[in-house]
């Protein structure tokens, strides 16, 4: 029997009442986690993604944005494929390469998948990372250098050594990493899309784009599949960066007039924007929970003193000092932090990495240095909240037990 | 051993006004002596027995345990000479809920540093002294009163010590219980040497004091 002992059979005893005590805490925390996590995601995604788009234009149908684009949701707007031709004949000069996409959200076997229609030959294979993949043949060329607003962000813009796809059966499909994963899928197997089924030419391998969590087929069988005959939902270009300041975005919003053409650029600045100000909402949060949470601690240790204050009275009376009161009941709070800490770590990343996916396309994973965030918020509001129970505690009457029958 | 009280008073501070709990209280006690202090409700019986733990302040008059000043001691040296000289038997047991019956009587060396096994041994022995090493796993819940009493009592003796002070130790039993209580005291009073100041209302219980003491409005008479 020590003194540490003691909190503890203390603190198993009266276990039941814990969820009140921690509620708050925890579920600050959790809200703290699940922002950071998401946000975290989200802050590389937007880089990662746009960088490896291979593109430095995007057209999206008029009143979308790059949202809607990447979330791929069932009623997302769409536009008429022949803009393709439309630019392709107007013989603007810069325009170096097209590749109009259909996106929409499916499920297969319960699970969310964005299915992408590409052409083959215009798609790019965006991405430095598809090359490694083995799959395709020639080389493309862009003729301008690196984007230096992609190099600020930290990563270097390789569009030049692109390559596209050279070909895809209209019964053959790309998967995601990802998705691949989820749905347990191998190459060559087959799979059923929307009542076709198809041959998975390649397991794509991990980007960390959002292309991971997207089956990839021919654009005109998708169209088919989704009955969205002749439509896309963008056309990526990789234009030429000259061309662009000397006014192609212009030019192109000449040729497509019900349609929204912004730059990566422009996306970029409003995504690090978002991103500032989701920041800013968890710090905000960050502040609440200290402020309810501390409470919330406080107001049940004061439960737990004032329930206690015979026992309290005891220890006093045979001889334990106030200092030793004092830690027994932050000792006490130090657990519930730890606990709180803990529990509110799992909840948030558990519902990060639920929502992530369902809500913003963003394949959510736990991150680790966040335990020790949690822990450190967590036990520190404890710690605050029990001090005024705590000096309560030390100011009751060692002689309560021979006073108060 | 020796405890001497001498012109000791003692008066509360109500915003009603002053009470005068004790007034002018002289008697001594010696080693081995079993006190009981009778008197009437409000008599002052616990609020000596509170000045002579030193865990009220009385308001003038001298308290010597040995050579040591309780009146005028630290709470620090207070709390020292409690835990070491000083057991406790109160009418409501005061056991803590969630210790069993054998840690319940470790309580009192929990901050000593007294190793485990140690510890244990002493309460297993003054559990059998008491009778109960065979409730030694019992929460309180799970005793009769008169059981945690007795666990109580082992409790007051863990830190072997010289004065055992008890505010109505049979004020919530039965007869019956009653005396089986007293006969333990008595028992331990005797073997050990231990000095005992209970106060009781019960006739019954005054019967076992080699020394009465007997309270009115304060004063000893
Ligand atoms: N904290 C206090 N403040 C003011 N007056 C007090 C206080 N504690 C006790 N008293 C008064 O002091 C007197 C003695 O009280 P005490 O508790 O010592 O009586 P007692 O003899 O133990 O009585 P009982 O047999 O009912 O336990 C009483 O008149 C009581 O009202
Ligand atoms: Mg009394």
């Amino acid at each position: 029997m020590n003194v540490r002992k003691l909190v503890w059979l203390e603190f198993k005893y009266h276990k039941s009442q814990l969820i009140s005590g921690l509620l708050a805490i925890t579920l600050g925390v959790a809200v703290i986690v699940g922002i950071r996590s998401i946000s975290v995601v989200s802050e590389k995604a937007v880089a990662i993604n746009l960088d490896n788009l291979g593109a430095n234009i995007l057209v999206l149908p008029q009143g979308s944005n790059v949202d809607n684009y990447y979330t791929a949701d069932i009623d997302a707007p769409t536009f008429p494929e022949e803009y393709v031709e439309l630019i392709a004949t107007s013989s603007l000069a810069g325009v170096d390469n097209m590749s109009p996409k259909l996106t929409r959200r499916i499920s297969i076997n319960g699970q969310k998948i964005v299915l992408t229609g590409i052409l083959p030959k215009s798609e790019l294979a965006s991405k430095p990372i598809w090359q490694n993949s083995g799959l395709f043949g020639k080389t493309l060329k862009a003729s301008c250098g690196p984007n230096p607003s992609n190099e600020s962000l930290g990563y270097k813009d390789e569009k030049l050594q692109r390559k596209s796809i050279d070909s895809l059966a209209p019964d053959e499909c790309l998967v995601g990493y990802s998705a691949a994963r989820r749905l347990n899928l191998k190459e060559n197997a087959a799979i059923v899309i929307e009542g076709k089924t198809f041959r998975i030419a390649k397991v794509i391998t991990e980007t960390g784009t959002i292309d991971d969590d997207r089956i990839f087929a021919h654009l005109h069988i998708v169209q088919n599949l989704l009955g969205i005959k002749e439509q896309i939902s963008a056309i990526e270009i990789m234009g030429c960066c000259n061309a662009i300041t000397e006014g192609l975005l212009g030019k192109l919003r000449n040729i497509l007039p019900d349609t929204k053409i912004t730059t990566i650029g422009q996306i970029v600045s409003t995504q690090v924007q978002t991103n500032k100000m989701m920041n800013k909402v968890s710090f905000v949060f960050l502040l609440i929970i200290l402020f309810v949470g501390g409470i919330s601690i406080g107001n049940f240790m004061w439960a737990n003193v004032n329930e206690r204050r015979k026992e309290i009275g005891m220890f006093r009376m045979i001889g334990f000092s106030k200092g030793i009161i004092y830690r027994m009941l932050l000792a006490k709070a130090f657990i519930l932090g730890v606990i709180g800490g803990i529990i509110g770590y799992i909840i948030g990343t558990g519902a990060a990495m639920w929502l992530g996916p369902e809500f913003a396309n963003l394949s959510v994973r736990p991150l680790p240095g966040l335990i020790l965030v949690s822990l450190l918020i967590s036990v520190a509001v404890s710690l605050i909240g029990a001090v005024i129970p705590a000096w309560v505690a030390g100011k009751i009457d060692p002689f309560i037990n021979m006073q108060e029958g | 051993m020796n405890l001497t009280i001498t012109n000791l008073c003692k008066q509360y501070h109500h915003a009603d006004g002053p009470v005068d709990a004790l007034k002018n209280v002289n008697f001594s006690v010696n080693k081995g002596d079993f006190v009981t202090i009778t008197g009437s409700s409000g008599s002052g019986k616990t609020t000596l027995l509170l000045c002579l733990a030193g865990l009220i302040k009385s308001t003038s008059g001298t308290i010597l345990f040995n050579d040591f000043r309780i009146d005028s001691a630290s709470d620090k040296q207070l709390s020292g000479f409690r835990m070491n000289n000083v057991g406790f038997v109160m009418q409501s047991f005061a056991l803590i809920p969630y210790l069993t019956a054998i840690e319940n009587v470790m309580l009192p060396l929990a901050v000593s540093n007294i190793d485990k096994a140690q510890k244990y041994n002493r309460a297993l022995e003054l559990l059998k002294l008491v009778g109960l090493e065979n409730r030694k796993n019992h929460l309180p819940k799970e005793l009769s009163a008169g059981q945690q009493q007795r666990v109580a009592i082992a409790r007051a003796l863990i830190n072997k010590p010289t004065l055992i002070l008890a505010d109505e130790p049979t004020g919530n039993l039965d007869p019956a219980l009653s005396i089986e209580i007293l006969d333990l005291l008595k028992s331990i009073n005797q073997s050990q040497a231990i000095t005992i100041l209970m106060v009781t209302h019960s006739p019954l219980a005054s019967q076992y004091g080699n020394h009465k003491i007997h309270l009115t409005d304060g004063c000893l008479s």
